[in-house]
C-alpha cells in the first residue's frame, strides 16, 4: 500500500490562496487505509479549512467528497468539477497527478506521498519498497536496502554501524538484518552484488510518458 | 495468521431485525438499549419518546411491570441485570411527555369498552391512526386493575395519572361510570361506532366452594383492593387470614397491614418454591410482618355466632400432577385452623362478561379468532386479559396493539401494522465467555425505599426512584447490546483499522477480504466507529448527523460568549470551566464526538469548544481513553495550525460523588 500524511495545514492554506471555490476530493483505497484520505479525513480538513476561511472573513467556499480510487480512469471520469476553481487532492501523488491530467483547473496535494509500506498496527506503517524497478529482495531475505538502508546501499553494512544500529541512529541497520536472516535462512555467502541499475525502471514501457499510448485500451 | 472466523455470527446490518434479549423478551419489544443508552447521556426526554413508540404507560411500567425484559439482560450471567424497568420509570420522573397529535382523521369510530391497559393501548394506537375513539368505563376513573386493584404503595394515582393523560391528550373521550351490558347494551355501540373492541379485563373474584365462604367477613380480593384503593376503611379486626399464593394475595395482605389488621396471615396450596407470587413481592409481604403458611388447602371457614372464627385447612401433598396440570391433593389427617377476624379470597379473577351477549369459551372468557381476534358479532373484537385470562400488564399492553392492529387490518386496510407484530427477529445470545473476562462487573444500583416499618403504616409509594445521577449510571451498566457497529459494506475500503483498535474482537474478516461485525461480541463502544476512515461504521443512534443535530439544539441563541462543553457521561461532574454561557452536551464516550463535528461545533456559534470528564476512576470503556486523548490532540493541532487554538478548552477535572448529571 502508499502511505500518504496530511501535509501542515498552513502549506495546503498558502496553495489555496486566491481560490474562492475549492473541492476536496478524497481516495477510499491506499489513502483512506493509511488514515489520511478517507471521508473522515476529508470533512475533517473542509471543516477546518471552513473554520480558517470564517476566522478571516474570507468567503471561500469548499466542498468534499470521495472517489474509489483516484488512479483510476473510470472513478475519475465520476468528479464533476463544474464551477469550482481548484481541486485539492487527498490522494497519493498519483491521484493527484491524474486528476490534473483530466481537467484545465489546478489541482493541489494535501497529502505529502511517504513510500509504499505494510501495516505494523493501529495508525503504523513501516517502509517496505521504493518502487526502484529492479527488486532485490531475493539476494536480500525480504529486506529492502533500497529502502531501509539510510543510503539505500547494495553490500553493506558501511562503516557507520554500531551495534547492529545505523549511525542515523533512528533504525536498525537493514544490512545487519539482512545478513543475520540469511545466515538463519543458510544463504549465506560472501559474494559481492554488482552493482544495481538505478535507471531500470525508467526502462519499462509504462514510464514511457509518450509512445506508448495509442496502444493501451481504453 | 488466520483472522477468518468460521462460527456462526450475528451481524447488525440494515435489513436484519436483530433484538438484544431484553428487547426480545419484551412482549411489546420496546427498544431497551435505545433507551438506557439515551438515560445513559441524561435525555430522560429521549428515552421517554423511545419507550412511548411501543408503550403508552411508561409511568405505570417503570413501577409495576414484573419485567420479562430483565430475565434476558445480557449482564445475568455476568452479575446483576441492569434495572430496566425502574429506569422506565425514570425516563417518565424526569422526561417531558411529548406533545402528540392524532393521526388525519380517517371518518371511523372506535368504541372501546374497558380503560385497562389493553383498552388504553387500543385506543392510543387507534386515535394516532386517525380513529375518534371513545373508552366506556365502568368505574369512575380509567385504569382498569391499574387504578382499583394495584395498592397505591406500589403505583400511586399520580403516576397512572401521568401515562393516561397523556393517552388521552389524543382527544380519546372517556365514558366513565358506564357499564356495557347494564347501562348500554353492545348493539347500541355497534350502531354508534364503525368497530367496538372489548378489553373488559377480569372483574369477577373467585371465591372457592368450601363451607362458609359467604359468610360475612369473607371477602373478595378484588372489592377489597377497589376499596383500599377508592381510600375507603373496611373494618378487618384484628387477625385477617388471605387465601391464595399469587401477586395479588401479597397485595391483599400488604393492603391488609395498612388497614390496621395486626396479624395477616397468608395461606396458599403451593409450596414456597411453586408459589406464583414473585420472589420481591413475598420477600417485601414478609418484611412487613405478613406470615406465610405454604401448603395448606381450606376446608372451611369456620363460622362462630358473632361471624367468622378462622380457616379450616388440611395438609396439601402436592398441587401439580405429572404433567404439570393443577391437580393437588391433600392429606386429610393432618389439618389445622387459622384464627381470622376476616378471611380474604385471593384465589383468582374470571371473565364478568356473560349481559354483553358474545359467545364465550367453556372458561368463561370471550370467544375470539385468535389470528383476527374478531368476536361472535360483527365488528366486535376483544383482546386482554378478558379472552386470554390472567397475564401481565405488560401482556394485555401487546394485546392492546394487536386488537388495533387487526382493526386496522380490517377496517382502514392498513395490514402492515399487523404484518410488523409479526415480523420474526434475531436475538442475541449470552455473553460469550471469551467476553466475561473483558466485562467490568458493577453492581446494580439500588433504589432509595420506606423502611418496612414506616412503609406499613401509610399507602405512601415504598419505591422512591432514582436521582437524575442514579438513574444515568445505572442506566450506563447496560452493555449496549444490538446498538454497536454496523458496517456499510459499500463504504467499507477493508482497511482493518476497527480489528485493530476493538479489544473485544468483534470485527473479523470473511474470506475475500470483507469485514463483519459480530454483534454477540461487539459491546458498543464506538471506538472503531469513531477511526473509521471511510466512516464505514456507525452506532445506533449516534451518527455524526445525529450528534450534530444535538450540538445544534444545545447551541440554539448562542452568543459571544457560549461555550459548548462536550461531558464523558461516565464523569458526574459540574465543568470547571469559567465563562458567563457554558452549554453541556453529555455523550456516552468523547470518542462519539470527531474532529469534524467538534470544529463544526466552532462554526455553528459556539465561541469555544471544551472537553471534560475523561477520567480513568469512572471509565466504561477504559481502551478508548487513549484514543480520545489522541482525538483531542489533533483537534488541538488542527486549531493550532489555522491560528484557533484558543478556542479549545481541555481539562481533566476529577469525579465529584452525588453531582446530579445535567
Amino acid at each position: 500500500m502508499i502511505v500518504v500524511r496530511l501535509k501542515p495545514i498552513p502549506e495546503i492554506r498558502e496553495m489555496l490562496e486566491g481560490h474562492s471555490n475549492v473541492l476536496l476530493v478524497g481516495c477510499n483505497t491506499c489513502a483512506a487505509v493509511s488514515l489520511a484520505g478517507g471521508e473522515k479525513e476529508v470533512e475533517t480538513l473542509l471543516e477546518a479549512l471552513r473554520l480558517a476561511a470564517d476566522a478571516q472573513g474570507s468567503d471561500a467556499e469548499f466542498t468534499g467528497g470521495v472517489i474509489q480510487r483516484q488512479c483510476e480512469p473510470e472513478f475519475v471520469e465520476d468528479l464533476d468539477l463544474e464551477g469550482y476553481d481548484a481541486v485539492l487532492s487527498m490522494g497519493c501523488g498519483a491521484g493527484v497527478a491524474f486528476i490534473a491530467e483530466n481537467t484545465d483547473l489546478p489541482v493541489y496535494p494535501a497529502l505529502d506521498t511517504m513510500f509504499i509500506g505494510a501495516a505494523r498496527g493501529f495508525a503504523a506503517w513501516q517502509a517496505e519498497c521504493s518502487a526502484c524497478g529492479s527488486c532485490v529482495l531475493g539476494q536480500t531475505a525480504g529486506i529492502c536496502p533500497v529502502t531501509r538502508c539510510a543510503k539505500g546501499i547494495m553490500n553493506g553494512p558501511c562503516g557507520g554501524v554500531k551495534d547492529g544500529r545505523c549511525e542515523l541512529g533512528d533504525r536498525d541497520c537493514a544490512w545487519v538484518m539482512i545478513h543475520e536472516r540469511l545466515e538463519r535462512q543458510g544463504q549465506h555467502d560472501n559474494t559481492c552484488t554488482p552493482p544495481k541499475d538505478n535507471a531500470a525502471k525508467t526502462a519499462c514501457p509504462e514510464w514511457d510518458m509518450g509512445g506508448h499510448r495509442e496502444n493501451v485500451k481504453r | 495468521m488466520d483472522t477468518t472466523k468460521t462460527d456462526k455470527i450475528t451481524e447488525l446490518t440494515d435489513g436484519a431485525r436483530v433484538f438484544a434479549p431484553c428487547r426480545a423478551k419484551c412482549p411489546v419489544h420496546i427498544d431497551v438499549p435505545g433507551y438506557l443508552g439515551a438515560i445513559g447521556e441524561g435525555r430522560f426526554t429521549d428515552a421517554l419518546e423511545i419507550v412511548l413508540e411501543r408503550n403508552p404507560l411508561p409511568s405505570v411500567c417503570g413501577r409495576v411491570c414484573l419485567r420479562p425484559c430483565e430475565e434476558g439482560c445480557r449482564r445475568c450471567n455476568l452479575d446483576e441485570p441492569v434495572a430496566i424497568a425502574q429506569l422506565k420509570r425514570a425516563a417518565a420522573d424526569y422526561g417531558s411527555y411529548p406533545t402528540v397529535k392524532p393521526g388525519p382523521s380517517i371518518g371511523l369510530s372506535a368504541g372501546i369498552v374497558g380503560g385497562g391497559p389493553a383498552g388504553l393501548t387500543a385506543a392510543y394506537d387507534l386515535a394516532l391512526a386517525g380513529f375518534d375513539v371513545t373508552i366506556y368505563e365502568s368505574e369512575e376513573r380509567l385504569g382498569g386493575m391499574m387504578r382499583y386493584g394495584i395498592p397505591n404503595y406500589r403505583l400511586p394515582d399520580y403516576a397512572l395519572d401521568r401515562d393516561i393523560d397523556h393517552i388521552l391528550s389524543l382527544g380519546i373521550t372517556a365514558k366513565t361510570g358506564v357499564q356495557i351490558g347494564h347501562d348500554v347494551t353492545l348493539d347500541e355501540l355497534r350502531d354508534i361506532h364503525d368497530t367496538v373492541v372489548v378489553t373488559a379485563g377480569l372483574q369477577a373474584s373467585r371465591a372457592l366452594p368450601i363451607p362458609g365462604a359467604d359468610a360475612q367477613n369473607v371477602l373478595a380480593a378484588l372489592p377489597f383492593l377497589a376499596a383500599a384503593n377508592r381510600g375507603e376503611k373496611v373494618d378487618l379486626g384484628k387477625r385477617v387470614v388471605v387465601v391464595g399464593g399469587g401477586n395479588v394475595a401479597m397485595d391483599v395482605a400488604r393492603t391488609a397491614r395498612r388497614m390496621g389488621a395486626d396479624e395477616v396471615h397468608v395461606v396458599c396450596l403451593e409450596d414456597a418454591e411453586e408459589m406464583p407470587a414473585s420472589e420481591h413481592e413475598v420477600d417485601e409481604a414478609q418484611r412487613e410482618g405478613v406470615k406465610l403458611h405454604c401448603s395448606w388447602g381450606p376446608t372451611a371457614v369456620a363460622v362462630e355466632e358473632d361471624g367468622v372464627c378462622g380457616l379450616d385447612v388440611q395438609r396439601c401433598v402436592s398441587v401439580f400432577d405429572e404433567q404439570k396440570r393443577f391437580s393437588p391433593t391433600f392429606d386429610p389427617e393432618e389439618v389445622n385452623r387459622f384464627h381470622a377476624d376476616t378471611v380474604i379470597f385471593a384465589t383468582g379473577q374470571g371473565a364478568d362478561v356473560a349481559d354483553l351477549g358474545l359467545e364465550l369459551t367453556q372458561r368463561g372468557a370471550i370467544d375470539v379468532d385468535p389470528l383476527t381476534l374478531r368476536t361472535s358479532a360483527h365488528g366486535v373484537y376483544s383482546a386482554g386479559d378478558v379472552v386470554s385470562g390472567p397475564t401481565k400488564i405488560i401482556d394485555a399492553i401487546a394485546a392492546g396493539h394487536r386488537a388495533a392492529a387487526c382493526v386496522l387490518r380490517d377496517l382502514a386496510g392498513r395490514p402492515e401494522v399487523l404484518e410488523e407484530l409479526d415480523q420474526d427477529c434475531v436475538v442475541l445470545g449470552l455473553v460469550p465467555e471469551n467476553m466475561k473476562a473483558k466485562t467490568e462487573r458493577q453492581r446494580r444500583i439500588r433504589m432509595e425505599t420506606l423502611e418496612f416499618y414506616e412503609a406499613v403504616e401509610t399507602f405512601d409509594e415504598i419505591e422512591q426512584g432514582y436521582t437524575e445521577y442514579e438513574a444515568a449510571r445505572e442506566a450506563q451498566r447496560c452493555l449496549g447490546c444490538t446498538t454497536g457497529a454496523r458496517l456499510s459494506r459499500e463504504k467499507c475500503s477493508s482497511c482493518l483499522t476497527c480489528m485493530r483498535v476493538c479489544p473485544y474482537g468483534a470485527p473479523g474478516v470473511k474470506v475475500g477480504g470483507f469485514l463483519y461485525f459480530d454483534a454477540e461480541t461487539c459491546h458498543a463502544c464506538g471506538a472503531c466507529a469513531s477511526q473509521c476512515p471511510a466512516q464505514a461504521i456507525s452506532l445506533e443512534g449516534q451518527s455524526d448527523q445525529e450528534m450534530m443535530r444535538r450540538v445544534e439544539a444545545v447551541l440554539e441563541d448562542a452568543g459571544p460568549d457560549t461555550t459548548l462543553v462536550f461531558s464523558c457521561g461516565c464523569t458526574p461532574i459540574v465543568p470547571v470551566i469559567l465563562g458567563d454561557d457554558i452549554r453541556d452536551l453529555t455523550v456516552t464516550c468523547l470518542l462519539r464526538v470527531s474532529e469534524a463535528t467538534a470544529l463544526r461545533a466552532l462554526r455553528s456559534g459556539a465561541a469555544k469548544i471544551a472537553f471534560t470528564g475523561c477520567v480513568e476512576s469512572n471509565c466504561r470503556y477504559p481502551h478508548t481513553r487513549d484514543l480520545v486523548a489522541q482525538r483531542i490532540e489533533a483537534i488541538r493541532s488542527t486549531l493550532a495550525q489555522i491560528g484557533l487554538e484558543d478556542r479549545l478548552i481541555v481539562t481533566g477535572a476529577s469525579p465529584e460523588e452525588d453531582v446530579h448529571l445535567r
